[in-house]
């Protein structure tokens, strides 16, 4: 009968207590939710100028890029009496079917106003498929102030002739 | 033929070839925004700069040989704009230099100066000839910041059509040159000069030309773009369907661009038989008729005096009994009426349907029309050749256009006569009893009385043989009866003709002498020649005497075109929807009722106890009786649909395949681009459908004493148009091996797109008439043609005597507007605009007379008819005429030639 190793288990026994007093690795989500890298792509958002206007201009760039064709972008033509964003033209529809979406960030790279981000939302979990296509309105960030929502008549018409950034005057006032 | 080097390419081209031309031959792409292979070279962009040399020529003359024994060359000390220069013998040409892609940097650098670049928002980006010249040859980046770039107008409405981007334009003028070559609309030009230099509109209502959607194709940058397109998506989400235009009898060959079950917009596609790269604002605009909220979508039954919705099976079964019913009790009882919008397919079936199941000949497709004799049977024998090409007749030949008004009722037919006689030197000669545009382009512009049209032919006739110019060889071997027809012809000398036509007498024997001499000769006769015919038997035999003394028939170039009113009004003719034409324009033995007949008039009850209405209207032109069995098969609920028992939902051509024949007899063939809307279900399966019950039924009825033919139900089995076209190809002569396979021979498409779903790195061009010579549609051959050895006859009939001037004050000449007041235009807002207020025209001397001014609000009265018009008096009708247009609000059904009088309101 071999006299037990008594070496061996103080070791593995310094591992155990010595993990036992170490903070743990998991977290208890989803109380608790760690932050994601900084260029961690979740779902997207519609940015918005600093006037409150939209920075989607309804160009279907993002669609064009996707290759997953999750993109759909109805654009329309705009007024100076009903404001969305900078230029003429204007995403009428802007829906994404996230259940396509590779998260893959092309959309962000085509978009020449920077309107699309893919942010650190990623709690993208639905009842049934149809709820998986977000629209323009859950896609939109909120305005500034409330006053500054989307459409609305400019202050100074005729302001803002070009869409595409860097522009003057391509943000009101 | 001059040789040329063209990056050490060596190319044949003929005398007068551009190197821009010579080029494309040899594969070496020179770029360019201001020329356009349809347009005059002006140079203004310079882009298309490369270098040129000529061989060294020394003190003796003789090419000079460089160190290796080749021909020296001196080249030029600039470089020369390639679409300007004519290439010589010898020519040699370089592209693919450093100081040639150094100007053309430059040169897009410099365009790029006042150009926003707003690509992303601008309609043509992705298929914008500077977006992608820029990317081929222009500097990456921008020395500019573009708060310094010069910013101009970005909306300005330029007509109700098109927008005018000024930042955007790059003065190549190519619109402006557009309007002034091709359309001869001269309303477009240049105002102010340098940065200031700016497109704007010389006309009153602005951009006033009923082919300005041309411009949009044609410009090379976003400047000009369609109002109805505009931002509605981009051109690479939109789908291009080949198809052809379902308005007028040219069927110019369209793209159908659909987004989301929609036509988003329409653009031509090349055919340099047919429409070349153009077609007019009506085929371009007029499409939203197609997904309008008021097509129909469900079947309808009538029931407790209610039409109400129902399911195909009840409608259809409802229909083949009462059919059943009422041929058990007379065939004859039962008429139809099919418009001539439909396709070959539709009408085929439908003559089918009534001649082998019904066993009636009660058909007519000229619903609406106040022309019944159309000179089918003339155009059946002495149809103008295949082969023949409005828009490229040369000097040697003469063409008649005869009581006809192209730029109305064909307008790109007009574009494409302009054409043959600016371009190629065709000797026209236009005849009518008003001036139309088309005079413009005559050699000769007669203006005969209406009411005299034999007399002004019979005076060409006479002049011919007068002058002993008619064809002796052809009279002698292939007419008969021309000794007689002389001999009738004695008492009517050019002179006494040509009083009464009002016509000098000089002024014909001139026409006769271009007529005779000329080695082609064509007639284009449109609808006042046919109300002429209808007036007048005279007229027709007087048409085809004229092409058969003179033997100009049986050839291309050579013959009888009918320029009808509507898209399939060639089709309706062939398949036989007349009450005595049978397929194939054949005659039939028994001849049923005319449109007319079965109509009847108002205070009589109706001649049809069951009538069978398809793509047309009667009851819109007033004294419609309804009969006591009424199916109506439509796109809406059109007024005769709101008094139907019956009412069968249509597809629109844009919803399914199917082949019109145009007014020069081209099949050709359109394809399905949209889904369709609702139930909506292709005509020739509604009538294959009913088909299919009635002889189900009747296998026990009848004895097959009326009804020849095998009815079997399996002889209605159609998959799909194409299978209805395959029995045509194998049974209708004229028709033969006419399938689809072989009829989308040659069909042209765009440049596959680069994007979505097409990776591909072709750019995409439209309207860039880079195919010369390249038709599609196969074209009937008339008998004159097919049959070498036919003998013709001439008939002599003795002209009527038009009334004289003081019997009868003014006569009523009828015409048509482009944009009329029908169901298809008023679909579409943005051409409301253009659809005239009904008016009237009338001669300066007769509104003096009258004290009529222009504009004047008057009372015009004929046959117990009363109707208020406003009045033109702007010269185009002559005097003891009077004109108004029959397909504006409240003037249908007008009697060509009847006696008017006019008042003052």
């Amino acid at each position: 009968m071999a006299f037990p190793d008594l070496g061996a288990i103080l070791k593995g026994m310094s591992v155990t207590l010595r993990e036992m007093l170490t903070p743990p690795v998991t977290i208890e989500y989803p109380k608790v939710k760690k932050p994601v890298a900084a260029r961690f792509r979740g779902r997207h958002e519609l940015k918005r100028h600093d006037n409150g206007l939209e920075k989607c201009i309804g160009c279907s760039l993002c669609a064009a890029a996707c290759p997953t064709d999750a993109i759909y972008v109805e654009p329309a033509e705009q007024t100076d009496a009903a404001r969305y964003s900078p230029g003429e033209r204007y995403a009428k529809r802007y829906e994404i079917n996230l259940l396509r979406c590779i998260y893959c960030g092309f959309c962000e790279e085509a978009c020449p106003t920077g309107a699309i981000v893919l942010e650190h939302q990623y709690e993208l979990s639905y009842y049934d498929r149809r709820s998986a296509i977000i629209t323009k309105e859950g896609l939109l960030v909120q305005p500034p102030a409330p006053e500054l929502n989307t459409p609305r008549a400019l202050r100074d018409p005729g302001n803002l002739y070009s869409a595409i950034p860097p522009i003057k005057g391509g943000v009101e006032e | 033929m001059p040789q040329v080097t063209i990056d050490n390419k060596k190319v044949e081209v003929p005398n007068g070839t551009l190197i821009v031309e010579a080029a494309k031959k040899v594969g070496v792409e020179i770029p360019v925004f201001c020329y356009h292979p349809k347009l005059q070279p002006v140079g203004m962009c310079r882009m298309c700069l490369v270098e040129v040399g000529t061989p060294k020529r020394g003190k003796d003359g003789q090419i000079e040989l460089d160190a290796n024994g080749a021909p020296a060359i001196a080249w030029m000390p600039k470089l020369q704009t390639a679409c300007t220069t004519v290439v010589s013998d010898g020519m040699t040409v370089r592209t693919d230099t450093a100081q040639v892609a150094d100007a053309r940097r430059a040169i897009v650098e410099f365009l790029l100066t006042s150009h926003p670049l707003d690509c992303p928002i601008c309609d043509k980006g992705g298929e914008c000839p500077l977006q992608n010249l820029t990317m081929a040859y222009g500097p990456g980046q921008s020395r500019f910041p573009v708060e310094s770039k010069f910013h101009n107008a970005k909306r300005v409405p330029l007509g109700d059509l098109i927008m005018l981007d000024r930042e955007r334009c790059i003065q190549c003028s190519r619109c402006v040159r557009f309007q002034d070559e091709i359309a001869d609309d001269h309303v477009l030009g240049f105002a102010a000069r340098g940065r200031g230099l700016e497109i704007v509109t010389l006309s009153d209502p602005p951009f006033d030309s009923k082919f300005s959607g041309n411009t949009i194709d044609i410009c090379p940058v976003g400047a000009l773009t369609s109002r109805d397109f505009r931002l509605s998506a981009r051109v690479w989400e939109v789908r291009d369907y080949p198809s052809v235009c379902a308005h007028c009898s040219v069927g110019c060959n369209i793209l159908i661009g659909e987004r989301d079950h929609a036509i988003k917009r329409i653009v031509p596609r090349e055919n340099a038989s047919v429409n070349e790269i153009w077609t007019c604002d009506k085929g371009r605009f007029v499409h939203h008729f197609t997904v309008a909220p008021d097509r129909l979508t469900t079947p309808l039954v009538r029931k407790n005096g209610n039409l109400e919705p129902a399911t195909w099976n009840e409608a259809l079964d409802l229909v083949a009994s009462r059919f059943k019913e009422i041929k058990w009790h007379d065939p004859n009882a039962i008429g139809g009426l099919a418009g001539d919008r439909a396709s070959n397919e539709d009408l085929y079936l439908f003559q089918k349907l009534f001649r082998q199941v019904i066993g009636s000949n009660n058909l007519d497709h000229r619903v609406g029309w106040s022309v019944t004799n159309t000179g089918a049977d003339s155009v059946r024998v002495y149809g103008a050749g295949v082969g023949t090409n409005l828009g490229a007749l040369d000097q040697n030949v003469t063409a008649l256009v005869f009581g006809a008004d192209p730029e109305e009722e064909q307008p790109v037919i007009r574009l494409r006569l302009k054409r043959s006689a600016r371009t190629f030197g065709a000797n026209l000669i236009v005849a009518n009893g008003r001036v139309t545009k088309l005079a413009k382009y005559a050699k000769q512009s007669l203006v005969y009385q209406y009411g005299a049209e034999a007399y002004f032919l019979l005076g060409l006739i006479r002049a011919i043989l007068d002058e002993r110019l008619e064809n002796r060889d052809f009279i002698a071997t292939r007419v008969q009866n021309f000794d007689a027809f002389a001999t009738s012809l004695e008492p009517y000398t050019v002179e006494r003709c040509a009083e009464i036509c009002h016509v000098k007498p000089e002024k014909i024997r001139d026409a006769a002498r271009q007529i005779a001499q000329s080695p082609n000769f064509l007639i284009l006769y449109g609808r006042e020649a046919m109300f002429a015919q209808q007036n007048d038997v005279a007229v027709a035999r007087a048409l085809a005497a004229l092409l058969l003394i003179t033997g100009h028939l049986g050839r291309a170039n050579n013959g009888l075109v009918a320029l009808y009113p509507h898209n399939n009004s060639t089709g309706a003719i062939d398949f036989g929807v007349l009450p005595d034409g049978g397929v194939g324009r054949t005659r039939v033995e028994r001849r049923g009722l005319s449109a007319r007949e079965m109509l009847g008039r108002s205070n009589e009850r109706p001649s049809m106890r069951a009538l069978y209405v398809m793509a047309c209207d009667p009851a819109a032109d007033g004294n419609f009786v309804k009969p006591e069995f009424l199916v109506v098969q439509d796109l809406f609920l059109t007024e005769t649909a709101r008094l139907a028992d019956v009412v069968l939902p249509a597809q629109s051509f844009a919803e399914r395949d199917g082949t019109f024949t145009n007014t020069e007899r081209r099949a050709q063939l359109f394809r399905a681009a949209l889904k369709p809307i609702g139930e909506a279900k292709p005509d020739w399966w509604i009538i294959a459908e009913i088909a299919k019950r009635l002889v189900s039924g009747l296998q026990f009825q009848v004895s097959g004493s009326q009804v020849s033919g095998n009815l079997k139900p399996e002889t209605w089995n159609y998959a799909t148009a194409s299978a209805v076209m395959d029995e045509i190809a194998a049974t209708v002569s004229l028709y033969k091996g006419m399938t689809y396979a072989a009829l989308a021979e040659n069909v042209k498409l765009p440049r596959p797109r680069s994007g979505q779903g097409n990776p591909s790195e072709q750019p995409t061009e439209i309207a860039m008439g880079e195919l010369e010579n390249i038709s599609s549609g196969k074209v009937w051959a008339s008998v004159a043609e097919s049959d070498a050895r036919a003998k013709f006859e001439l008939v002599w009939s003795e002209p009527s005597r038009p009334l004289t001037a003081d019997s009868r004050p003014l006569t009523l000449a009828v015409a048509r507007s482009l944009y009329d007041g029908g169901t298809l235009v008023s679909k579409t807002q943005i051409v409301q605009a253009r659809v005239p207020a009904p008016f009237v025209e009338i001669n300066s001397q007769d509104a003096e007379q009258l004290g009529i001014a222009d504009g004047a609000r008057v009372r015009v009265s004929f046959d117990m008819r009363v109707i208020e018009l406003d009045a033109r008096v702007d010269g185009h009708v002559p005097p003891d005429a009077v004109l108004i247009p029959n397909n504006l609000d409240g003037t249908a059904a007008l009697p060509m030639g009847a006696r008017v009088k006019i008042e003052k309101v």
